[in-house]
């Protein structure tokens, strides 16, 4: 099926049109999802959100780009939106912490993507550490070239910036990336 | 300088660490979920929190709200002041004109 006829069912409410779409790019958006927000159960939430989103807005999509640069979109926007959310309750559980008698914050568990192999299991646990030191736009720059393979025209369409901006941003985002794995070696050397 | 050059490797390493990354997969029935999650729809408070932090309706309220001490205040008789208010209400006091109390027709019949 054309990806515009695709479009025009999904706007009459269609659902088979709307499930192939959910078929068509439910990795897609679940393994970038994943990358940003580094946890399985919020990475489904957050993709549940973006196909909700996309049922919900097929109309105000101009077809201006291909209807995966929309989903990306709305993708990297809903998770963005949920570190926010996820900073602020770590914040508000810190502040709890210390009206309780036994405040302990809870850290998550370092996270593991699953398509790591099994041999850099460990170099990847590290990096992604770092990752969440990255700012939100390295951070989708890195997650969209690394984990999702796109071009830096790609990345660019999806973040609305130029490939030479992208290109930069993933420069300074491999500096940052260096800096904050060279702090975690040392600090376990010493 | 064995450490330093060990800890350049390790990160390298690190860095590349992602290059033969797969695609993580959706788990199963993923797309039963996300139906059940649509037809339960969005719950009251949901509906009211994304009306509620929507801009356009803070800045419409707020408008709202300066609009109507706007008109009040322009719509209010002009010979009316808070001097005469507090003299109408002296003048209450003193003649104990209130209304009339319920408790005072109780018991009326022996």
């Amino acid at each position: 099926m054309e990806e515009r006829d695709l479009i025009n069912l999904l706007k009459q409410k269609d659902r088979d049109a709307f499930k192939t779409v959910v078929e068509a790019w439910q990795d897609m958006v679940f393994n970038t999802a994943l990358g940003i927000l580094q946890n399985e159960e919020d990475a489904e939430d957050t993709a549940q959100e973006v196909f909700i989103q996309v049922f919900e807005s097929i109309d105000t999509f101009k077809e201006e780009s291909k209807l995966s640069t929309w989903i990306y979109r709305i993708t990297v926007s809903k998770s963005l939106d949920n570190i926010r959310k996820k900073k602020a309750k770590k914040r508000l559980s810190f502040l709890k912490s210390f009206f309780k008698e036994d405040g302990q914050v809870i850290e998550p568990p370092d996270f593991l993507h699953p398509g790591i192999k099994l041999e850099n299991k460990e170099n990847a646990k590290a990096l992604f550490k770092a990752m969440e030191k990255l700012p939100p736009n390295q951070k989708t720059a890195f997650v969209l070239n690394k984990m999702e393979g796109l071009s830096y025209q790609e990345v660019g369409e999806i973040m609305e910036i130029s490939s030479s901006a992208v290109d930069s941003l993933l420069q300074r985002g491999r500096q940052n990336l260096k800096k904050e794995l060279k702090t975690q070696f040392e600090a376990i050397n010493d | 300088m064995k450490s330093k050059m060990d800890i350049g490797k390790k990160v390298d390493d690190a860095l590349h660490s992602i290059d033969a990354i797969e695609r993580a997969s959706v788990p199963p029935f993923f797309f039963t979920r996300l139906e059940a999650r649509m037809q339960k729809g969005k719950t009251f408070w949901e509906k009211a929190s994304v009306l509620l932090t929507n801009p356009i309706f803070a800045f419409g309220s707020v408008c709202l709200i300066l609009f109507f001490n706007v008109y009040v205040i322009a719509t209010a008789p002009s010979g009316m002041n808070i001097a005469q208010q507090t003299n109408d209400l002296a003048t209450v006091d003193e003649y104990s004109q209130v209304s009339s109390n319920l408790f005072e027709f109780e018991n009326l019949k022996p």
